[in-house]
């Protein structure tokens, strides 16, 4: 290749008046060159391998490319909520200390006193809310699934119940729990028919809306190709419905815990709001703090270890969530 | 042997809001296609070929006039290429293939397999269409057609979306698993030297939709667009075309 303090001098041209574009000799095929095509094309030289770590992160000293990691991140907005709460703490006798919750949450499950109150119930109310909760939404996510793909496949039902379905959508959790404890009282039906109602609403406008979100040309080709009324329910209607179902899943998980606490909390004698409640009248802030975390720890969980799995499982093709309660931190 | 008759085929859009106006799609369209022939039918944009081959396949209905496309007297089975590859987005290419597929056995996972292999596709079976290019798109939607075994083969410009280079090397494919099929084919397109590559007969509409000329293709497989014979065809075919259109605008004119 020709060195560039041979090349010609620059001179001014028709496009370059000023002459100040350098000048290069046209290149010239060299015997046993691999690089020189027999035309006289010669490759473009390959350039050194550089940095091969993601341009976000190159030019980056090490430590700044280590807080750049999300878990990094993660973990100090933990530290500083734990130093918040800390500060908290030892600002205000109303607010537990952390290691005060887990040690009466750790009396809570082993069993034990506190001031001379009897605890030790903690499997009970935790198994007993997560069973109310696995039933009322194995009865409202397939009761929503139905409605929904009724809603989006026929005019009739939509123009039937979609109104009606806006509206009790609209219905906030709470009202939904307070409903549930005046029909059946203090009973383990009241949670699940809260859990149900909350769930049905959530569930039935997304798979709605992800049926009718399918694209009309698929089903034109559905229509020319007679493909069979199976893989048409199975491979377009679900499968298109996907992406809005797992988000009308995810949303029903969440509001039906938040239900479900609720209507514990002021109508039943057992369960994790119930335990919660207890304490707050109590006035043992440390285990009606521990129970409110409890149960946030136990649906953040859920989304992290199962329902975003399930929806990385499901969406392959796409790998967009469709609804995450943070960005997507390597979990 | 498959069979495709239209008679006096007529579809007209009614008005709609964005266009208050009726559009005559197809005015009294007379054609019948037999045996195992490729037929093209060429027209400018507006001429009614997108409409013609949806009735052919039953997604549109007629506004007036009847469509047959039968085998042996029942009713055909028909493979259709569209414009847009129109795969199942959340569905894998094997996956896509065997959509059209009743029943979803090992026989019919082979023969998917054969008809991707056939386009050059056995190595991506697994892989989601975000993953391939449009070409590679358009000739799983190739394979597919081919894969339900069709009476009729319908193709909507399948290579109008593509650049030159990808057409031409998806003709070919399509040649290659046309020869070895030879499947009643009924393809639309505007492109004059791709209907003159692939057709052995040429069907002429001018907008709204009405036949004016019919032109045979007596030339040897596979051709080449610069084969002078091939060449001397398209000419022949833009002359009647250019004659059509002197004619309308003659008649406008008188009228």
């Amino acid at each position: 290749m020709t060195d560039v303090a041979q090349r010609p001098p620059a001179a001014p041209g028709p496009n370059d008046p000023y002459g100040q574009v350098p000048r290069t000799a046209p290149a010239q095929p060299r015997p046993n060159d691999p690089t020189t095509f027999a035309s006289g094309f010669q490759e473009l030289p390959t350039l050194p391998v550089g940095d091969l770590r993601p341009a976000r992160d190159a030019g980056y000293s090490a430590p700044r490319r280590a807080l750049r990691r999300p878990w990094v991140v993660q973990l100090i907005a933990f530290l500083i909520l734990l130093a918040v709460w800390q500060y908290l703490t030892v600002a205000s006798d109303r607010v537990p200390s952390i290691d005060n919750i887990l040690s009466f949450m750790w009396t809570e499950v082993t069993g034990g006193s506190h001031g001379g109150m009897l605890v030790g119930e903690f499997w009970g109310p935790l198994g007993l809310s997560l069973q109310r909760y696995a039933i009322g939404l194995a009865i409202g996510i397939p009761a929503g699934a139905v409605l929904g793909l009724a809603l989006g496949t026929s005019s009739w039902v939509r123009g039937l119940l979609n109104d009606t379905t806006l509206v009790l959508l609209a219905l906030p959790a709470v009202v939904w729990a307070f409903l549930a404890s005046l029909w059946f009282g203090l009973t383990s039906t009241a949670p699940i028919v809260a859990v149900v109602l909350t769930a049905i609403p959530f569930v039935a406008i997304n798979f709605s809306s992800g049926v009718r979100s399918i694209d009309p040309t698929l089903m034109e080709m559905s229509k020319a190709y007679q493909v069979s009324r199976r893989n048409q329910t199975v491979d377009l209607l679900l499968g298109g419905t996907l992406p809005n179902a797992f988000t009308g899943v995810r949303l029903a998980f969440t509001t039906g815990w938040n239900s479900l606490l609720i209507v514990e909390w002021f109508g039943a004698t057992a369960g994790v709001g119930w335990r919660a409640r207890f304490w707050y009248d109590a006035l043992r802030y440390a285990g009606f703090v521990g129970w409110i975390l409890l149960f946030v720890l136990l649906i953040t969980l859920l989304d992290r270890l199962v329902l975003r799995r399930l929806e990385r499982h499901a969406f392959q093709w796409n790998q967009k969530p469709t609804l995450s309660f943070a960005e997507d931190w390597g979990m | 042997m498959a069979t495709v008759l239209i008679e006096n085929l007529t579809k007209i859009y009614p008005p709609t809001i964005t266009y208050p106006h009726r559009v005559q799609a197809l005015g009294g369209v007379n054609m019948s296609v037999t045996g195992n022939v490729f037929v093209a039918v060429l027209g400018p944009s507006g001429s009614g070929k997108t409409t013609l081959l949806n009735i052919v396949a039953g997604v549109e209905t007629p506004t007036s006039g009847s469509v047959r496309a039968v085998q042996d007297g029942v009713p055909a089975q028909v493979g259709y290429v569209f414009q847009e590859p129109r795969l199942l987005p959340w569905r894998t290419v094997l996956n896509n293939m065997l959509y059209v597929q009743d029943r979803k056995s090992d026989r019919s996972r082979r023969e998917a397999e054969f008809y991707l292999t056939m386009v050059g596709l056995n190595e991506v079976a697994h892989l989601y269409p975000s993953q391939l290019s449009a070409g590679m798109q358009q000739r799983v939607g190739i394979a597919r057609a081919f894969l339900v075994n069709p009476d009729i083969l319908l193709m909507d410009e399948p290579f109008s979306h593509m650049d030159a280079l990808t057409g031409r090397s998806l003709r070919e494919y399509l040649q290659r698993v046309w020869l070895h099929t030879r499947k009643t084919a009924l393809f639309v397109t505007h492109d004059v030297s791709e209907a003159v590559e692939l057709a052995d007969r040429i069907v002429m509409l001018r907008p709204g939709g009405v036949v004016f000329d019919d032109i045979p293709v007596n030339l040897p497989r596979p051709r080449h667009p610069d084969d002078p014979a091939v060449r001397a065809v398209e000419g022949e075919v833009l002359r009647r075309f250019d004659s059509m259109e002197a004619a309308v605008r003659f008649g406008a004119q008188a009228g």
